[in-house]
């Protein structure tokens, strides 16, 4: 196998707070290759999106190391981009949906590139017609397929995902999870995939990982062994779909 | 909660900005009421008719149109300065708490001064000029905007500071791209109501100074006891400053018709 995207060595986030140093997260050790998919889960409160921002570069360790491709994250990395979970407060309000979408590539791009990458990833995310509507007139699933658009327009080589789908209905959350899992086919980008949905962290996981406690520390990292081709009615039904449901439940304290 | 872009009610809004028209007949009433009973001519409340005769007077010796020019033009002026300055300035303070603190005590000072009181300090050092009057009029109107600027700009949410973050933007575009669009509706309020303060000033400045402008033509009517034309001027300054903001307001719904009607300040 080669060399990992990102390698945490027992990374650890402390924050100072008014009631003095509060340990977020605790000795996390991961490792995410190229082209995987791994979904993090976990109860509320336990980190998932202090991970995550750590991962980004938004935060640095306070102990242990973070690196990509190697070196030691000092800011946020080339190639990584993140999708909030907060999609009204991390789009830019006053831009149309159009203008959000190029806000990542059009200091980069040639204006021609960057018109064909936007319409690209509207149509990818099914918001073409919403081009020239502003963000506050959109529904908060749609809202979120914008910031998504903005994400994948980047062409990034990680994309770090904070609880992506939560405003969707079931029909566009489930055509969203193939369109991710093609473009890792297509593209081989890495995902690192936090949601509180189990079964959509096994469908869509190569790998899961369980982030538990206080302060969050990685449970378990459960392999997914499916058909790589996954299917939205047949995957869900299989037997072994079924028992890796059952045992993330078990491992998250459901019962 | 989807919502089509309004194409007519915005035509609606713009229109919105304009005063009624019969909000005008209250006033019109008392200014005919005014001219039927005021017979003689006093010195104190002469009849609208003299304060007309009064300004055909002014405009007849060629010093009412360039009074009004050099007023307006100072008002004009001052209000785009005032407004660059204390969106700089606000920005820089609200963006970095430590240049908050270090230029805190001074803003406050700065504020506090009464702008009658630094017109003497203003003519030491500038003279008996344009500049002076300029720079007295922007010294005193950029405090709301600077000190909207400021805090809309501390209330910006964190995660759209971190989106910056994460698309590598520089100091100066994340100033650009996001902080000052993100805090539009507040600089404009700011604007909206440094305006009439703008207007005071240009008119209290040419007053104390009888640098050229409506100011000064209104301090020399008094002088020679043109009652009528005193009270001419004034109607043409409230008409000035009616007018500029129902500019201003047009203005304002026109660049506003981009942010969400939630965060726009009242
Ligand atoms: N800036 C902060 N200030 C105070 N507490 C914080 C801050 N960021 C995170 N926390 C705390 O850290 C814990 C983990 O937060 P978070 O990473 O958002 O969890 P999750 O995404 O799993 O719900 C929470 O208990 C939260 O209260
Ligand atoms: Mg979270």
């Amino acid at each position: 196998m080669s060399d990992p995207v990102f390698e945490c060595r027992s990374a650890s986030v402390t924050l100072s707070l008014s009631g003095g140093a509060r340990p977020i997260i605790s000795d996390i050790n991961l490792d995410i290759q190229q082209a995987e998919f791994l979904s993090i889960v976990g109860p509320s409160g336990t980190g998932k999106t202090t991970l995550l921002r750590m991962l980004g570069g938004l935060l640095h360790p306070t102990s242990g190391e973070v690196r990509v491709n190697g070196a030691i994250l000092t800011g946020p990395p080339e190639g990584v981009v993140i999708v909030f979970q907060d999609y009204a407060n991390a789009l830019l309000q006053w831009r149309t949906v159009a203008a959000n979408v190029a806000f990542g590539i059009e200091r980069k791009l040639p204006a021609k590139e960057c018109t064909d990458r936007v319409n690209a990833a509207l149509d990818l995310v099914g918001l073409s017609r919403r081009a020239e509507d502003y963000p506050w007139q959109l529904s908060g699933g749609m809202q979120q397929r914008v910031q998504i658009a903005r994400a994948l327009a980047l062409r990034p080589a990680v994309m770090l995902m904070d609880e992506p789908f939560a405003a969707l209905d079931a029909m566009t959350k489930a055509g969203l999870q193939d369109e991710l899992l093609r473009l890792r086919d297509q593209t081989r980008t890495s995902f690192v995939f936090i949601t509180h949905d189990i079964e959509e962290a096994v469908y869509l996981g190569d790998r899961v990982a369980v982030l538990k406690g206080s302060p969050g520390r990685i449970e378990d990292i459960v392999k997914i062994e499916l058909p790589s081709l996954r299917d939205q009615i047949s995957t869900r039904q299989m037997p072994e779909f079924l028992a890796y449901r059952y045992g993330l439940h078990k491992a998250i304290g459901h019962g | 909660m989807s919502q089509r872009l309004p194409k007519f009610p915005f035509l609606g809004r713009l229109l919105m900005q304009l005063p009624s028209p019969l909000g005008v007949l209250p006033l019109i009433a008392v200014l005919i009421v005014w001219q039927i009973l005021q017979k003689g001519n006093s010195p104190y409340f002469p009849p609208p008719s003299a304060w007309w005769s009064g300004i055909v007077q002014s405009a007849a010796t060629g010093k009412l149109l360039p009074a009004c020019l050099a007023s307006l033009q100072t008002i004009l002026v001052g209000m785009v300065l005032a407004t660059a300055a204390g969106v700089m300035l606000g920005v820089l303070i609200g963006l970095s708490r430590r240049t908050a603190r270090a230029l805190g005590p001074l803003l406050e000072f700065c504020r506090a001064m009464p702008p009658p009181a630094i017109v003497p300090l203003a003519i030491l050092f500038l003279g008996y000029d344009e500049r002076m009057k300029l720079t007295i009029v922007v010294i005193s109107a950029m405090w709301p905007i600077l000190l909207n600027t400021a805090s809309a700009i501390q209330r910006i949410h964190p995660i759209l500071l971190d989106v910056a973050t994460s698309f590598h933007l520089s100091f100066y575009e994340r100033i650009r791209f996001v902080a000052i669009p993100s805090v539009m509706p507040s600089i404009l309020l700011g604007v909206r109501i440094a305006l009439p303060l703008t207007i005071v000033l240009t008119l209290l400045v040419e007053i104390l100074t009888s640098i050229e402008g409506v100011g000064a033509l209104m301090i020399t009517a008094q002088r020679n006891f043109q009652s009528g034309q005193l009270y001419g001027l004034l109607v043409l300054v409230g008409l000035f400053g009616f007018f500029l903001n129902t500019v201003f307001s047009m203005i304002q719904a026109i660049i506003l018709r981009r942010w969400p009607p939630r965060s726009i300040p009242a």
